[in-house]
């Protein structure tokens, strides 16, 4: 990589570029490059919202050179955690940035009016967005596709929704075609900066060290992915596999965590989407896999006339507008989904929240005074229509806090021992037990994906583990997945690639690396994140467990609080992070 | 026999471009898909709808009669070959080709003629394109 560093200071409109090979020369690129750069020109003083608050983004020596390293990484500090913000999106971004030939964006300051930045092979320009603010995520994609797409280029779009807009702490930023950066609230960071839509769009090629090498390794990783049956689950049924799996362990939360077992499982399951609603399969550009559920919704709106729209599952959306919600079926869940979309929430948090908001209701905690009349009960799709469409009409105090999150609602209106959150994060659709709690309590972005928790809880069904072992498995895992996410793969092929054929594929793009120095790497880099997020005054001790996990059973059985203090201390010191504040 | 490249299951297309990379790939040694003699390209506002452009390899190739260098010959059985040195990079050719499958080389700023070699055959996943027999028809089969 040429380590090319696009900084653009969207108060002044202005952009430059500045080359650091040295930084991706040493730390690979990804999260670990975007780790460093926040930590250079971030503050950990300022407001997340504040026109100071950088956003970075980076990619990493494999983008657009070997197959499913297809994601890009986005550091920020997260609005609605207060920490660190950190998100991957795949899509076309990594590709097309790959071919612009600038590896990292940091992104600061506020414009004053609605702009978007169109970068242009290595031009870049702060342009207006004056006529499409207030557009839905898809309609601004449509918008910029018409306008900037070239014969024969590469053209990614991330842009915000109407959620962005209005700063809702989970507003994510949407990529191309359904991919997100999700979870902490990118999408208010950009909508705080007046920047509507991220545009890129290139047409390089990149030199290759030892071509020949190049080849043969690629072909290795294409076989593994095509043909090895690695992949397969992703290839077939996507992530909506996992519904009947985790509902068959008990561990697929169902109302609110209230249980995990979803009575209709069968019915919205990866199978029942794919038999009823699903049209096709897409990609991410460079992924032979192929794992993006598409759907089409087709809906009677007069008589004899329908509408269609296509909408794209997963696994998480199901969980959280699905089973948390109480919903049966496919078609009611891509209607709570395609709303979603437009608005640009993140799926997850906005059904964690519906979920609290219903439980707050039916216990009484919360009653019509609040709702304004609308009654809440699980599984009543219309009602949770009609509460989504207040939430983005600002119809009613209370609806517009929805958009705040979960922890945001408990504080203000009660509830708080059912609120699920962890650091004001919405959690993942796991109910397996204490492992995968860990990893919400302790993982660097407090995603399910930051190590294998959850996976290991399943692991325990058939076999006991010492807790040590675990915690251990558990830290090496994440620190293994600092190097996939610095090169930067998306983790669904975590198992295509070891590390003996990322060494070898580093090689051939001119970069010694032995599995061993990956390993050592992936240590410190974690251990960079943790320092970085301690700035933000992160403390996994701080973190409180909703105390309706201690009170529901899990695939693995009930947390123990003694227990779960236990592999925190261990998981820190495991990690080699400092235990003074 | 002369051997096209069709597009056989434009439907089955996921849009991940591996045939674009592994013609830049094999044929260039590069990375990126900027080299590729094909495309693949999402339409705009259709989600998931791909649009998918192969060398028709004609006989009398519109590109080559638009050339106002002569850069651009016909190859026996069809196609087009480059002479580089001849190309003064006016881009005629590639507006000529009306199914838009000539591609052009931003960097050097020539076009890039198919040679039918299969590789992005090769790498489709999902068996969008095949090299087939040319028909006398003028049709693969």
């Amino acid at each position: 990589m040429q380590g090319r560093v696009l900084f653009t200071d969207l108060t002044s409109g202005k952009s430059r570029i500045e080359e650091d090979g040295g930084l991706f020369t040493e730390l690979l690129g990804g999260t670990a490059v975007a780790t460093e750069l926040l930590a250079r020109h971030g503050n950990s003083e300022t407001d997340p919202l504040s026109p100071l608050a950088p956003v970075i983004f980076t990619i990493g020596p494999f983008s657009a050179l070997y197959p499913v390293a297809t994601k890009t990484v986005a550091l920020f500090r997260s609005p609605l955690t207060g920490e660190l913000g950190e998100s991957h999106a795949g899509g076309r971004l990594a590709a097309a940035l790959r071919e612009t030939g600038i590896d990292a964006l940091v992104i600061t300051g506020a414009s004053d009016r609605p702009v978007f930045l169109h970068i242009d092979g290595q031009e870049a320009k702060v342009r207006s967005a004056g006529t499409f603010w207030g557009q839905s995520a898809p309609a601004t994609d449509r918008i910029l596709r018409e306008a900037l797409e070239k014969k024969g280029r590469k053209l990614s779009i991330v842009r915000i929704g109407p959620a962005g807009e209005r700063l809702s702490p989970m507003a994510c930023a949407t990529v191309d075609s359904s991919r997100h950066f999700g979870r902490l609230g990118l999408g208010a960071v950009m909508g705080s900066k007046k920047l509507k839509a991220i545009a890129v769009s290139g047409k390089g090629s990149v030199v290759i060290a030892d071509s020949r090498a190049y080849g043969s390794v690629y072909q290795t990783i294409y076989d593994r992915v095509v043909r090895s049956g690695e992949m397969k689950k992703y290839h077939q049924l996507g992530t909506p596999a996992n519904i009947l799996p985790l509902n068959a362990i008990r561990g697929l939360p169902t109302r609110n965590f209230t249980q995990g077992f979803f009575e209709n499982a069968s019915r919205i399951s990866g199978e029942a989407f794919l038999e009823e609603v699903n049209v096709q399969h897409i990609a991410c550009a460079h992924c032979p896999c192929g794992c993006i559920q598409v759907a089409e919704l087709r809906e009677k709106f007069a008589p004899a006339h329908y509408s269609t729209v296509r909408v794209s599952y997963d696994y998480e959306p199901i969980f959280a507008v699905g089973t948390q919600l109480s919903i049966s079926t496919p078609r009611e869940i891509l209607r709570l989904i395609a709303f979603i979309e437009k608005q640009g929430w993140d799926c997850m948090s906005m059904g964690n929240t519906l979920a609290w908001a219903t439980e707050a209701f039916l216990s009484g905690a919360i009653g019509e005074a609040e709702t304004e009349g609308l009654s809440l009960s699980f599984g009543d799709t219309r009602s949770y229509l009609e509460a989504m469409q207040r939430i983005s009409s600002g119809n009613g105090e209370f609806f517009s806090d929805l958009e705040k999150g979960t922890a945001f609602c408990a504080s203000k209106y009660g509830g708080k021992d059912f609120a699920m959150h962890y650091g004001g994060l919405e959690p993942a659709g796991y109910l397996t037990g204490e492992n995968a709690v860990i990893t919400w309590i302790a993982g660097v972005r407090h995603s399910h994906l930051d190590d294998n928790g959850y996976s290991l809880d399943q692991k325990l069904l058939m076999k006991d583990l010492p807790l040590e072992e675990q915690v251990r498995m558990q830290v090496e895992e994440a620190q293994w997945r600092m190097v996939l996410n610095s090169l930067v793969i998306c983790l669904f092929a975590r198992g295509v690639y070891d590390p003996q054929i990322i060494a070898d594929g580093l090689k051939s793009l001119g970069m010694d690396w032995t599995p061993e120095r990956l390993k050592q790497f992936g240590a410190e880099t974690l251990k960079a994140k943790y320092r970085l997020k301690k700035s933000y005054a992160f403390d996994p001790r701080g973190i409180t467990i909703p105390e309706k996990m201690f009170n529901v059973r899990t695939s693995t059985g009930f947390l123990d609080r003694e227990r779960m203090a236990r592999r925190l201390d261990l998981f820190m010191e495991y990690a080699g992070i400092s235990r003074e504040k | 026999m002369v051997r096209i490249l069709k597009v056989v299951n434009r439907d089955r297309c996921i849009g991940c471009l591996s045939c674009m990379y592994a013609c830049t790939r094999k044929l260039r040694g590069l990375g990126g898909t900027g080299k590729s003699a094909m495309r693949v390209r999402a339409y705009s506002g259709a989600e998931g709808a791909f649009s998918i452009r192969v060398c028709s390899r004609c006989v009398r190739p519109d590109c080559a009669a638009a050339c106002p260098a002569g850069a651009l010959t016909t190859v026996e059985g069809g196609g087009v070959r480059l002479d580089r040195d001849k190309c003064i990079s006016c881009g005629a050719c590639v507006k000529a080709c009306t199914i838009a499958a000539l591609q052009w080389d931003e960097e050097d700023g020539v076009p890039i003629p198919c040679i039918f070699c299969g590789q992005c055959v090769d790498f489709c996943p999902n068996g969008v394109i095949a090299l087939v027999e040319r028909t006398p028809s003028g049709e693969g089969e």
